[in-house]
C-alpha cells in the first residue's frame, strides 16, 4: 500500500494537467509541490534523523537570494547560477552543523541553536540593502531557458511551472528514497531511534547527522533556487522562523513516518485555505485549529492512516 | 557618552525584566511539564490588548485594568492547559508545535476583533525623575519595580510554600515527588497557569511603555526563550538575571555596534554560551 500509493500519485500528477483548466488551480498545486519538496527534505533532518532543524527556511531562503542576484545583477545563467548557491547552502549547512554536533547539542537545544542561526542570516539579508534591497524584497524578472532537443523554452507560464515544481518534489523525493534505503538510512534511523546504541555500534554519529543536516538543506536550496523565479518576487520573510515552522506544520499533518507523508500534508496546507475562501485572519486560524488537531487527534499524520509499522519499535 | 551607555544600561535592564517575566513562565513550565509553551508571547499580547481595552475603553484605573488582564489570560490559560497542553506533557515536539497553533489562533483573532492598527497607552503615568543627570521616566521604574517585586515573590514561593516546594521537587525528579504525595496533574495545571498569567503580566505592564501591536509576543517569546537558556533553564532568579543580561547586551551593543544587528547581539552571545557552558551561565554542571 505504502510503495503503490506514491508511485500513483505522481503519475497521476503527471496526467492531471489534462483535466485542470483555470490558472489559478495550476497555481495552488505548483506551489503545493514546490512546498511539499521542502516539507519531504526537511523530513530527512526531522523525521528520519530525529533532528529538529530550523535552519530549513533559511537554506530556502538563501539559496532563493542568491540565484536571484547572480541572475539579475551579475547577468550569469540561471542553471549556472544554481551551482555556487548550492554550495553556498551546503557550506553553510555545514558550518552550522559541524558547530551543533560537535558540541552535541540535541532537541531542543539544536532547534535553539538552529533557529539563531537562521536568524543571523536573516539579520543580515534584512540589512544588506545594497544587495537583497532590504525588506523590500527583490523581483525577479529574468525567466530561465531550458534546451530540449526539440528546441528552447523559457520557464514562463501556469503549465511549464507545473512540470518543472512536479520535476523538483520527484527528483527530491528520488534522492531521498535512494539515500534512506542505502546503509546511510539505517545509520539515521540509529541515531534517531538510539544514539548511545548506534555510537556503541561503530555508526559514527557526528558524520550522519552532519550528512543528514547538509543534504536535507542543499535540497531545501535546490526549491530555493526556482522557488524565487516562479514567484518572481523575494523577500526576507522567505528566510523567517515562521516558514520554518510552516514546513513543520506540513510534515506532521502528513505524516513523520514516511517519506510520502510530507507531500501530501505540503499540498494540503498550500491548497487548504485558498479551497475554502475565507478572509486572512480566519485562514490563519483555520491553520492553528489544523495543527492543533493533528498533533493532539492524528499524532502519526494523515499518512500513518494508511500505513502501518512494518517491525514494532 | 557615559551618559548614553549608563541610559542604555538602565534601560536595558528594563526591558531584560520584561524578558526576564516571560521567561520565567517559560522555565517553570519547562521544568514541570517538560515543554517549552512558546504561545506565553501570545499571552502577553493578549494581556496587554485586555490592559488596553479595560483603561481606554472601559475606563478603570490602570492598576485595575492590569489585575483584570492579568486574571482573564490566566483563565484563557487554564482553558489553554485543560483543552490542549494537558494532551503534550514531556513531549517537546507536539508541545511546541500545539503553542505554535495556539499562537496563529490568538494572534488572528486579535487582528479580526481589534485590527492591526497599533493601540496606545503609554501615557498612563507621565514624567520623570532626574537621578545624576539621568531623566528615567515613572513609568519605567514602576514597572521595573513590579516586575522585581513579582519574580522576587515567586522565588519566595517556591521555596517557602507546600506548592512550590512540590513543583522545585517535581523537577528535581518527578517519580520521587509523586511518591511523595505531589499530585503530578493538577501541579502541572497549576504551574501552566501560572506562568501565562505571569506573561499576562508582562503584557500588561508592557502596554504603558511601547505601543501595541497583535505580532508583539512573537518578538518577546524568542527573547525569553533565550533568556531562560542563558542563564540555565529551570533556574528562577537566573530567568530574570538572563532576560537582564539579553536586554542589557541589546542596549550597549546598539551603542558601540550598528543598531540594525541588535537582535543579533543577545543571539550570538545564547549560541556561545549554550556552545561552552549547556547548562547556562548560572547552571552549576
Amino acid at each position: 500500500m505504502t510503495r503503490i500509493i506514491p508511485i500513483v500519485a505522481f503519475a497521476s500528477a503527471v496526467v492531471a494537467p489534462l483535466l485542470i483548466r483555470s490558472d489559478s488551480t495550476f497555481a495552488i498545486i505548483t506551489f503545493g509541490f514546490l512546498l511539499a519538496a521542502l516539507a519531504v527534505s526537511f523530513n530527512l533532518i526531522f523525521g528520519f534523523t530525529g533532528q529538529l532543524s530550523f535552519f530549513h527556511a533559511a537554506a530556502f531562503g538563501v539559496a532563493a537570494y542568491m540565484t536571484a542576484i547572480l541572475v539579475s545583477d551579475y547577468g550569469w545563467s540561471f542553471w549556472a547560477a544554481i551551482v555556487p548557491a548550492l554550495l553556498a547552502v551546503g557550506l553553510l549547512a555545514l558550518a552550522v552543523g559541524a558547530i551543533c554536533f560537535r558540541f552535541k547539542l540535541r532537541e531542543f537545544y539544536f532547534a535553539v541553536v538552529t533557529m539563531a542561526f537562521s536568524e543571523m542570516i536573516r539579520l543580515v539579508v534584512v540589512n544588506w540593502n545594497s544587495v537583497t534591497n532590504g525588506t523590500l524584497g527583490m523581483t525577479v524578472t529574468a525567466q530561465p531557458t531550458l534546451w530540449l532537443p526539440t528546441g528552447s523554452i523559457s520557464l514562463t507560464g501556469a503549465r511549464t511551472w507545473y512540470y518543472v515544481a512536479l520535476l523538483i518534489l520527484v527528483a527530491t523525493y528520488i534522492i531521498c528514497h535512494r539515500v534512506l534505503a542505502s546503509w546511510i538510512g539505517r545509520c539515521f534511523a540509529a541515531i534517531r531511534l538510539n544514539e548511545q546504541l548506534g555510537e556503541t555500534l561503530g555508526v559514527n554519529i557526528f558524520m550522519y547527522k552532519l550528512l543528514s543536516f547538509v543534504l536535507g538543506s542543499t535540497l531545501a536550496g535546490l526549491t530555493g533556487c526556482f522557488y524565487g523565479f516562479y514567484t518572481g518576487f523575494i523577500e526576507p520573510q522567505y528566510l523567517s522562523i515562521t516558514q520554518s515552522l510552516d514546513i513543520v506544520a506540513m510534515v506532521l499533518l502528513g505524516g513523520v513516518n514516511s517519506l510520502f507523508g510530507p507531500v501530501i500534508g505540503g499540498m494540503l496546507l498550500t491548497a487548504l485555505p485558498h479551497a475554502i475562501n475565507l478572509t486572512a485572519e480566519l485562514r490563519i486560524i483555520l491553520y492553528g485549529a489544523i495543527l492543533i488537531f493533528v498533533i493532539i487527534v492524528m499524532p502519526s499524520g494523515i499518512f500513518g492512516l494508511f500505513s502501518r509499522p512494518r517491525h514494532a519499535v | 557618552m557615559i551618559q548614553l551607555v549608563i541610559g542604555q544600561l538602565l534601560n536595558g535592564a528594563i526591558v531584560g525584566a520584561l524578558y526576564g517575566i516571560v521567561a520565567l513562565g517559560i522555565t517553570l513550565t519547562f521544568g514541570i511539564t517538560g515543554i517549552v509553551n512558546f504561545a506565553l508571547g501570545a499571552f502577553m499580547m493578549l494581556g496587554a490588548y485586555f490592559t488596553w481595552y479595560g483603561y481606554e475603553m472601559m475606563r478603570l484605573p490602570y492598576p485595575v485594568a492590569v489585575i483584570g488582564a492579568v486574571v482573564l489570560v490566566g483563565l484563557f490559560g487554564l482553558f489553554a492547559d485543560r483543552g490542549l497542553f494537558r494532551f503534550t506533557r514531556n513531549n517537546l515536539v507536539n508541545g511546541l508545535l500545539v503553542s505554535i497553533g495556539l499562537i496563529s489562533i490568538i494572534e488572528a483573532s486579535v487582528l479580526l476583533i481589534w485590527t492591526s492598527t497599533p493601540k496606545d497607552l503609554t501615557y498612563v503615568l507621565p514624567g520623570s525623575l532626574r537621578i545624576g543627570g539621568i531623566l528615567l521616566p515613572k513609568i519605567k521604574l514602576a514597572v521595573f519595580a513590579v516586575l522585581l517585586l513579582v519574580i522576587g515573590a515567586t522565588y519566595l514561593a517556591l521555596t517557602r510554600t507546600w506548592v512550590g516546594r512540590a513543583a522545585f521537587a517535581y523537577s528535581q525528579n518527578p517519580e520521587a515527588a509523586a511518591l511523595m504525595g505531589v499530585k503530578t496533574d493538577r501541579l502541572q495545571t497549576v504551574v501552566t497557569v501560572y506562568s501565562t498569567a505571569l506573561g499576562g503580566l508582562g503584557g500588561a505592564l508592557y502596554a504603558s511603555l511601547y505601543s501595541l501591536e497583535p505580532t508583539l509576543g512573537a518578538y518577546y517569546v524568542l527573547k525569553a526563550v533565550e533568556s531562560a537558556i542563558l542563564a540555565g533553564i529551570g533556574n528562577t532568579i537566573g530567568a530574570l538575571v538572563g532576560g537582564i543580561i539579553i536586554g542589557i547586551t541589546e542596549g550597549i551593543g546598539s551603542v558601540f555596534l550598528p543598531t540594525a544587528f541588535r537582535d543579533g547581539y543577545g543571539m550570538v552571545f545564547l549560541v556561545l554560551i549554550l556552545l561552552f557552558k549547556p547548562s547556562g551561565l548560572l547552571g552549576s554542571k
